[in-house]
């Protein structure tokens, strides 16, 4: 997957411009608040449906205009060319266009354009939060399999429907005599997507883990090794997991267990557990169970890193993780993302910081920005374009 | 817009008329569904200069909202209550189709096949927007379905999370209602969902193509 070209009109700070990227490295130079991220923004915008920094449309066009266009193209497979483009409109949305036609709906723009995005805040995956890592990996199940994305969507509207009414519950606005029977409706509408959430993220949590350990293990130099794994909150999956997988059950090298189980008896047991903690969940007036609770651990040599690794081997495993990522796209859908870097290097030591250079440009297209040119000192790998930019302007210069 | 100043005497600077009166026209127009404020601005104007459509327009509404009624049976939009449908020999009182809204009722009525008769919702369970299970007729539901000595339900809502979850609690209450012992259990069934007729396979979405694969049938 490449960026061959891109057009950018009253996009944040960015002055109307066209780019030919290079196939391979391309560098963005630049002082702190130029543009640099607003680029990698404005390129990395289409895969998502929207900013990866999480801006409201309106704060994307130019302070000065009331519009903004984006126009990409992208090279999928050798010669299959397509254009990709998104229109602003101040007070009125966007409009996301393939080859010239509406793309109605945003999840149809998932697997158009395949991205990974490294920031300082992407690679907090490890030691954060669990909804970070929770959304790193929905994230990757949905761009290889559509399907999650609408169990993942459906499961969180009805979350949503049912946290309204354990509210009004709480609050006495609704009636109890027939709460239970409309909780247990939601319940069982719940219960019918957790289980396809669960099997998707163990599947996806076994698939990450060689290449996340492989990648780990040539970033850090080392011999740690990283693995990975599904730590669902609830207890039905949890035992389910405990289980031992039939011998020669699949072809698959680290089959999970879900994948054997049968999935209406999993529904069953996942209602019970649900259904069972129905009089907590009354009293608290909220849910307290379920995928949206799930976590994944990850383990460096039997070491959990969300609690116990330094700062920096949780940033090095964060970078194997996602950059595994890609790896399994590439297994699943024969894809190489387009791979942002954007000021992460100032966050690893230089050593690091070169081998993920070299790692990542080997097989993708890459976006570099970086502030402190001192940063790819003495790389200089073929085909690499070089930008500056002040004040949103784009200059084409030679390598540092 | 050209209809903005014309000899009326209405100009129109800022949205505001000098006729209070066309302005209160502008805005109860513009409380309609689908109509902003200046489409309900154009059409305003257009019923102030032609006089026999806005006449025509008062007394075909004014007539409608007298005799349009819902049916108390079913909740069909109709005339007469009882409806046509609920009250014909020829529908068969023991298939009741559920719908969520009287206008779902229009494409089967307009396909022709279905003898049965309906049972109209008026909505899904939704608390978000405020709707829980005693704002829908459920009671009357129930009722219905032993009064008519219903032998089956089918349930055609919408495949959202609201429409699914409004079809399971409707499968425990229906499922748990005392039968007759001369009569075999109330059989319970919904629309498939499938590839549409005439659809061409490579431009189905994902979830319709896994559903048509679930649910495929011998041949
Ligand atoms: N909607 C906008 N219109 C014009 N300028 C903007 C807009 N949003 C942000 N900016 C400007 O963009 C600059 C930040 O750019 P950014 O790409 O984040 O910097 P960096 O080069 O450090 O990555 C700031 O100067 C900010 O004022
Ligand atoms: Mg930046
Ligand atoms: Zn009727």
């Amino acid at each position: 997957m490449r960026i061959l070209s891109a057009t950018v009109r009253g996009f944040r700070n960015l002055q109307e411009s066209t780019f030919e990227f290079s196939p391979r490295v391309n560098l963005v130079l630049g002082r702190n608040g130029e543009g640099k991220t607003n680029l990698l923004e404005a390129l990395n915008y289409y895969a998502l449906g929207r900013s990866h920094r999480g801006a409201r449309i309106d704060d994307l066009i130019g302070f000065e205009t009331e519009s903004a266009f984006v126009q990409l193209e992208i090279e999928t497979k050798p010669d299959d060319v397509m254009r990709c483009e998104f229109a602003f409109e101040r007070g009125k949305g966007n409009r996301f266009f393939l080859d010239g036609e509406v793309v109605g709906r945003r999840a149809d723009l998932v697997g158009i354009l395949n991205t990974v995005y490294f920031d300082p805040e992407s690679i907090r995956l490890v030691r954060g939060e669990p909804s970070r890592r929770r959304h790193f990996v929905d994230q990757g199940v949905s761009e290889s399999e559509p399907i999650f994305l609408s169990h993942l969507t459906a499961f969180q509207r009805t979350l949503k429907q049912k946290n309204g009414l354990l509210r009004d519950l709480k609050r006495g606005f609704a009636d109890y005599s027939t709460a239970r029977e409309e909780l247990r409706a939601w319940n069982r509408e719940l219960a019918h997507h957790a289980v396809e959430i669960s099997i998707g993220r163990d599947d996806y949590a076994h698939r990450l883990t060689p290449y996340a350990d492989a990648s780990h293990r040539a970033l850090t130099g080392g011999d740690c090794g990283l693995e990975f794994a599904y730590r669902p909150a609830l207890e039905t999956v949890r035992s389910k997991l405990a289980e031992e997988v039939p011998e020669n059950a699949s072809n698959d090298p680290i089959p999970s267990p879900l994948s054997f189980c049968e999935k209406e008896q999993l529904e069953r047991d996942i209602l019970s557990e649900i259904d069972y903690i129905m009089e907590s969940e009354i009293k608290r007036g909220r849910t307290l169970c379920g995928p949206q609770f799930d976590d994944f651990e990850v383990r460096q040599d039997e070491l959990d890193l969300r609690v116990f690794g330094s700062q920096g081997e949780g940033r090095a495993a964060a970078i194997s993780l996602i950059l595994a990522r890609s790896d399994v796209l590439h297994e699943k859908r024969r894809i190489r993302p387009v791979i942002f870097f954007d000021d992460i290097f100032s966050e690893l030591d230089s050593q690091r910081g070169q081998r993920l250079q070299e790692m990542a440009s080997g097989l993708h297209q890459v976006f570099i920005a970086t502030a402190r040119p001192g940063d790819v000192a003495g790389w200089d790998p073929p085909e690499m374009k070089t930008w500056s930019v002040h004040a949103g302007r784009f200059d084409q210069t030679e390598s540092p | 817009m050209e209809h903005s100043r014309n000899n009326n005497g209405v100009a129109n600077d800022g949205g505001e008329f000098q006729s209070p009166a066309l302005e209160r026209l502008v805005r109860s127009l513009s409380r309609l569904p689908g109509l902003g404020r200046k489409s309900a601005t154009r059409l305003a104007l257009h019923l102030v200069s032609e006089s026999a459509a806005a006449e025509e327009l008062v007394e075909s509404t004014a007539q409608a909202c007298e005799q349009v009624c819902h049916c108390g049976r079913c909740g069909a939009i109709t005339e007469q209550d009882p409806c046509r449908i609920c009250t014909s020999e020829r529908r068969d009182p023991k298939l009741l189709c559920i719908v969520a809204t009287p206008v779902d009722i229009l494409p089967f009525e307009k396909a022709g096949f279905y003898r049965g008769r309906y049972f109209v919702l008026g909505g899904l369970l939704s608390p978000l927007d405020g709707v829980r299970a005693e704002d829908l007729p459920f009671g009357r539901l129930v009722e219905r379905v032993r009064l008519d000595g219903v032998d089956e339900v089918i349930i055609a809502l919408d495949s959202s999370v609201e429409g699914e979850t409004t079809a399971l609690y409707m499968q425990r209450l229906l499922q748990e209602l005392p039968r007759d012992s001369d009569r075999d259990a109330l059989h319970m069934t919904r629309l498939a969902t499938g590839i549409p007729v005439g659809g061409a396979l490579a431009y189905i979405d994902e979830v319709t193509l896994q559903r048509a694969f679930q649910f495929r049938r011998d041949f």
